[in-house]
């Protein structure tokens, strides 16, 4: 009989989202909350789905060690009404021992049966013959790799070993902080399930970050997800299943533009055509526009952005072409023509300075399109 | 550039095809009459050179015939690089093209940006065509519309010269990008540049601090709440390790040991007290046995001394007693002769006083008579002044005098008037006749002058009467009564009768004022302080002398002054050396006296010793020394004795001290811990509290919120900030574009305007405004106009000036432009016009000046070549 649960982490509940700009009527910030907490359910659902009765939080359930009273007792009664599902709450650098210690207090006095916090290192029994071997996070900065009791913990003879942790694989720096990537090996586990990874990653077979189930930033690519595992025995390779469990996507695109290319038709292409509601846009734009492009690009975003949840447009990187056509465009002779001369001259002259080069730039498009405005 | 032949089709008017040829440098006229299409040529060649042939403007559409058809202009020119034929087509089958030697070279917008380049695109300058339009001609006349639509032209003549200011410093449209500019800047920056309160900068600003401010105060709760999550953990750990069993357990058996120690330790100390006591007993007796033996021997010494000492007492008493009378016998003999030298002293000093009473009864007597001789004179001397006050009292006053001599004056003053016009009359008798004239029964004497001041009878004798009445004069005759009645009343107000007795009373008074004067001095000098203090002063003096006494009356001392001091000095020297020796004797006799009682006292005392030393024996009667001797080394036997058990029993005794400490400490221990567990409770209920109030207000949260919030506000604030320097540098660009243009344009242009002006007005002056660069005002004749009331002749003369610089400007810099000028000179006198004919050919020679007019007569004498508008052959 193999053992089924859903490995996931991250869920960061209670998140702002303050750098998330907020118009009047938009509501973003309170969508994106919500959609952290609803996603309690959508793992729950995906437990059913895969038939598992067990979910490792592999660290990091709330975003900050004093999550408000709410955030907190929200997501209890959420998991009570989860009741099929057992809920492993390993604490993370978020929500450490020692910082979050009146939240595990409160969950260790309040939470349904449902909901085990793991405070300490020893080893828990989710099934029979299925031991984890977990590492909750003491402090945010432990300065050591957690892990390293793994290899030395006992367990019967015959039993999976499933290690849970919460820490950094890829951050190969000499401070000893990160977990080993060949842990599963060198502890003997048949899984090793991590957490603290936003982004979905397959360190090994065996050793797994399932990244947020709902993402909440632009850093990686890929809608939110959890895995489904399935391990058939002692020694067996798991089977490992993404499941899509996020309500937002968060979308970064490159919009590399060139001399002579329409930016508003580029940037068209890249838009996605489904769900924009519930998407989180950033563009960031490089390479080289004329003046006329810049206004084009600017115009296509204003008349999109309405439509997605988020839309940024990150335009520093595009540098402006000037051509005589442009300068046309303003003032054919006279002293206007003059002024815009001066800036192309000031925004090409590789011997100023960036921020000067960049000034003057934004300045002739801004004359440019004050020329235009008039004109029309 | 410039025209050489001109060709028009379905423009307007001219559907067929119309061509102007021959068209050359300097000037070229086309004259024609209104409506010949001049005007429309003007339009077509705008058209040509500045409207895109895809436009459909209506100024496009304005050019198109009332039959229809798609508006063609054509024109040949030359350009430093050749001849070229431009053409273009508008509304229908657009087209634009340039051809050289029929050679088509560019198309379409090609053709469009050759026409641009043409008209000098870049940026160096104004346009390549200069018009100068005036539009109507009949200012005076026509229909209401014609005189409106010349009226709109004279104020586009501002416009058209404004149009090439535009060109070269972007004029209005420069104002507006400016203006567009700072509204955009305004929303953030003040005038100064500084953020504008309420405006997005400052709230960016503000909004940052804020955050700033409050991203602070959450990280100190989350400090806070991190230092109290620690401090609980530590107090956990320290209560936990306080209350573990074995802890707990130590700290009991510590206490218990210690309480053991204790108990010990007090009960040999106990026997320690009790060893002390007895050796304490034990030395007390020893001591008091060598006592009792040592007060025997004191007594037995102390029987022997004052016997010795009563003995001595008694042999100096009874010398004493013998000193002590011989001293009171010479005490006796000194006493007496001080009595007999004392008396004698006290005789001599009698007969002194009674010697100085008596000589002050003599000087007493003395003042006592020359006070009443003082006191005599003085009485005279006021009884004098007395009587000559009342006598100065009686006359007149100075006052008194000064007012009647001025009465007296006024009355003769008045006399003098009345006898001065008074009638006058003189006589002369006849023969014979002496005394026939009577007046009041007085004959009047023969040769006398007589004055009449009233009416008067004068009898003449047998005559009759002679009535004189003088015929003026009462006036003065009223004034003389009037002031002897003043002087009459005032010697009555005095008692006196006449002037001369006012005088003669006056002059008394005076002298008995000079004898008061003088008794006074007198009275003053006998009695300074009065005549009271005089009779005061005498009965002081009677009072001082002796009673009984006086003058006559006083005794003659029987011996002198000198010899009563005389014997009162020997008397006295004896009788104070009696004294002195009476006092030495008494000295003696009274240390005779005290020697003798302290000789008694002594013997008392001594006495007393050997009674006390007998006292002191009386214990020690059935005593012997001996046997005392024995008892005291015994009880020093017993002592040491005890001394040596005290000894060993303090030397085995443990430290009390110590087991107490021991028992302190262990109960300290005890105490702390429990105290310390109840601190401990306290503590951490006050942290829970703490904890439990910061975590419930998910201060981190809201720390994390913070932080991205500030993080949003400072990316706006930045952004912000980067808006403003694009502002203020566009602005930047554009005043200073604007100031360049005015140095490398405006100035030579007002310099190649300056010769031209004076062809018209010699010493008249064009000024401009900074701001627009258009003509502001004409200075003639040192008075300066405004540009917009001088007269529409005057405008449109300065127009074509303006653009005949701009086309000498142009050309100097090697770029032709033709002028066009369109029935510019329209309200120009003939006188002036002729003037205006010089100035386009004097810069004809560099220029192409093509003059379009409906005034033939006018410009019949302009000169140049004569244009004509053809069909097109």
């Amino acid at each position: 009989m193999p053992f089924r649960f859903i490995h996931t982490s991250d869920l960061h509940l209670g998140r702002r989202f303050a750098n998330i700009p907020e118009p009047a009527d938009n509501g973003v910030r309170g969508r994106l909350m919500d959609a952290r907490h609803t996603v309690i359910r959508r793992l729950a659902q995906a437990a059913r789905t895969h038939g598992a009765r067990h979910v490792l939080l592999a660290g990091d359930t709330f975003d900050s060690a004093t999550p408000s009273p709410q955030v907190l007792r929200q997501m209890l009664a959420e998991m009570r009404e989860q009741a099929d599902v057992h809920w492993w709450l390993l604490p993370g650098n978020h929500d450490n021992l020692r910082s979050a210690e009146p939240v595990w207090e409160a969950i260790r006095r309040d939470a349904p049966s449902n909901v085990r916090p793991i405070l300490d290192t020893s080893v828990l029994q989710p099934a029979p013959g299925v031991h984890v071997l977990p590492c909750p996070v003491p402090v945010r900065a432990a300065g050591r790799d957690l892990t390293a009791s793994m290899p030395a913990t006992a367990t019967p003879a015959g039993a999976l070993r499933i290690g849970l942790a919460h820490g950094g694989v890829l951050d190969f720096t000499d401070s000893g902080e990160h977990i080993p990537p060949d842990r599963d090996r060198s502890a003997g586990l048949d899984y090793l399930a991590l957490g603290d990874w936003h982004g979905r990653l397959a360190v090994t077979p065996r050793t797994h970050y399932p990244g947020t189930p709902e993402p909440d930033r632009f850093k990686h690519p890929g809608r939110g997800r959890c895995l489904a595992v399935s391990i058939d025995g002692p020694g067996a390779e798991p089977d490992v299943r993404e499941i899509e469990t996020a309500t937002f996507a968060w979308i970064r695109q490159e919009l590399p533009l060139h001399q002579g290319e329409s930016a508003a038709d580029a940037l068209e292409a890249l838009l996605p055509t489904a769900d924009r509601r519930n998407t989180l846009l950033r563009i960031i734009a490089t390479g080289w526009a004329s003046p006329a492009a810049h206004a084009a690009l600017g115009a296509t975003c204003d008349r999109h952005r309405p439509e997605f949840a988020y839309f940024d447009l990150q335009s520093e990187r595009l540098g402006t072409l000037h051509s005589v056509s442009d300068l046309d465009q303003i003032a054919r002779s006279g002293a206007i023509r003059l002024a815009a001369e001066a800036l192309m001259h000031e925004a090409d002259d590789d011997q100023q300075p960036e921020d000067t080069r960049d000034i003057a730039s934004a300045a002739l498009n801004r004359l440019y399109a004050y020329a235009r405005e008039a004109a029309e | 550039m410039k025209l050489r032949a001109i060709e028009l089709k379905n423009v307007r008017r001219f559907v067929e095809p119309v061509r102007i040829n021959g068209i050359e440098d300097g000037v070229n006229l086309l004259g024609a009459p209104n409506e010949s299409g001049k005007s429309t040529v003007f339009d077509a060649l705008n058209a040509l050179f500045l409207i895109p042939h895809r436009s459909t403007a209506n100024a496009v559409k304005q050019l198109k015939p009332h039959a229809g058809g798609a508006p063609e202009v054509t024109v040949e020119l030359d350009t430093p690089d050749g001849r070229f034929v431009v053409s273009k087509r508008w509304l229908a089958r657009r087209e634009a093209r340039v051809a050289r030697a029929g050679t088509l070279i560019a198309q379409a917008d090609e053709a469009e940006a050759w026409i641009a380049r043409l008209l000098g695109d870049n940026g160096a300058g104004p346009a390549g065509l200069l018009w100068v339009r005036q539009g109507s001609a009949r200012l005076d006349g026509g229909t209401t519309s014609e005189q409106q639509a010349a009226l709109e032209a004279r104020r586009d003549l501002l416009a058209l010269v404004a149009g090439e200011v535009q060109a070269m410093t972007g004029g209005q449209r420069m104002d507006q990008l400016l203006a567009r500019c700072r509204e955009e800047l305004a929303a953030y920056v003040t005038p100064t540049r500084r953020p504008r309160s309420g405006g997005p900068w400052a709230d960016a600003q503000a909004v940052v601090a804020h955050l700033d401010q409050e991203q602070q105060r959450l990280a100190d709760s989350v400090a806070a709440l991190q230092q109290a999550l620690s401090e609980r953990r530590r107090l956990r750990q320290e209560r936990d390790e306080l209350q573990a069993p074995e802890a707990e357990a130590e700290r009991a058996s510590r206490l218990k040991q210690a309480r053991t120690q204790l108990e010990a330790a007090q009960k040999h100390a106990a026997e320690v007290r009790a060893a002390e006591q007895r050796l304490q007993t034990e030395t007390l007796a020893a001591a008091s046995a060598h006592e009792t033996l040592a007060a025997l021997r004191r007594a037995l010494a102390e029987q022997r001394t004052a016997k010795a000492r009563a003995d001595a007492a008694r042999q100096a008493l009874d010398a004493a007693q013998t000193g002590l009378r011989d001293s009171e016998h010479h005490f006796a003999v000194a006493v007496e002769a001080y009595q007999q030298a004392d008396a004698a002293r006290q005789t001599a000093e009698e007969q002194r006083r009674r010697i100085q009473a008596q000589q002050a009864a003599l000087a007493g007597a003395a003042r006592c008579k020359e006070l009443g001789e003082r006191l005599d004179q003085a009485r005279a001397a006021r009884q004098a002044v007395e009587e000559a006050s009342a006598a100065a009292s009686l006359g007149p006053t100075d006052r008194d005098m000064e007012r009647l001599q001025t009465l007296a004056t006024a009355l003769r003053t008045a006399r003098a008037l009345r006898d001065s016009t008074a009638t006058r009359i003189e006589l002369h008798y006849a023969a014979g006749q002496q005394g026939r004239v009577m007046q009041d029964g007085v004959a009047l004497e023969q040769d006398s002058a007589h004055l009449i001041h009233a009416s008067t009878r004068l009898r003449l004798g047998d005559l009759g009467e002679l009535w004189v009445h003088p015929g003026a004069g009462a006036g003065e005759l009223a004034d003389v009564e009037q002031a002897r009645t003043r002087l009459s009343q005032a010697l009555d107000a005095l008692g006196l009768d006449s002037l001369d007795a006012a005088k003669r009373a006056h002059q008394a008074a005076q002298l008995a004022e000079h004898r008061r004067r003088e008794a006074s001095a007198r009275l003053d000098a006998l009695a300074p302080g009065g005549i009271a203090a005089l009779e005061q002063e005498r009965e002081q003096s009677l009072a001082a002398m002796p009673a009984g006494s006086n003058d006559d009356a006083a005794e003659r001392p029987f011996m002198s002054m000198d010899e009563a001091e005389a014997a009162f000095r020997t008397a006295q020297t004896a009788a104070d050396a009696a004294t002195a020796r009476r006092e030495a004797a008494r000295e003696r006799r009274d240390q005779a006296r005290t020697a003798q009682t302290q000789a008694q006292v002594r013997l008392e005392g001594a006495e007393e010793r050997v009674a006390n030393a007998a006292v002191a024996l009386q214990p020690f009667t059935d005593t012997d020394e001996a046997a005392l001797v024995r008892g005291a080394a015994e009880a020093d036997c017993r002592r040491q004795t005890a001394e040596a058990h005290c000894a060993h029993c303090k030397a085995q005794a443990p430290d009390l001290d110590m087991a107490q400490a021991a028992l302190t400490r262990a109960q300290s221990i005890q105490d702390s811990a429990r105290n310390r567990a109840s601190e401990i409770a306290q503590a951490l209920a006050t942290l829970d509290e703490r904890i439990a109030a910061n975590a419930g207000e998910s201060v981190e949260e809201r720390l994390q919120e913070t932080q991205e919030q500030l993080q949003l506000a400072r990316r706006r604030l930045h952004g912000i900030e980067r808006e403003v320097a694009v502002l203020q540098r566009l602005e930047t660009a554009l005043e200073q574009a604007r100031r360049n243009a005015r140095e490398q344009y405006f100035e030579p242009v007002a310099r190649e305007l300056r010769p031209l002006m004076h062809l018209l007005w010699p010493d008249a002056v064009l000024n401009w405004t900074d701001a627009s660069l258009l003509p502001r005002s004409l200075e003639r004749n040192r008075q300066e106009e405004s540009f917009d009331i001088l007269s529409g002749g005057t405008q449109e003369q300065i127009a074509l000036l303006v653009r005949l610089a701009f086309a000498r400007l142009s050309a100097n810099g090697g770029r032709h432009a033709p002028v066009i000028l369109d029935d510019a000179l329209v309200f120009t006198d003939d006188d002036r016009i002729e003037r205006m004919f010089d100035a386009l050919h004097r810069h004809a020679n560099d220029l192409q000046i093509i003059v379009l007019s409906c005034r033939q007569r006018a410009f019949r004498n302009l000169g140049g070549k004569v244009l004509q508008i053809e069909a097109a052959g």
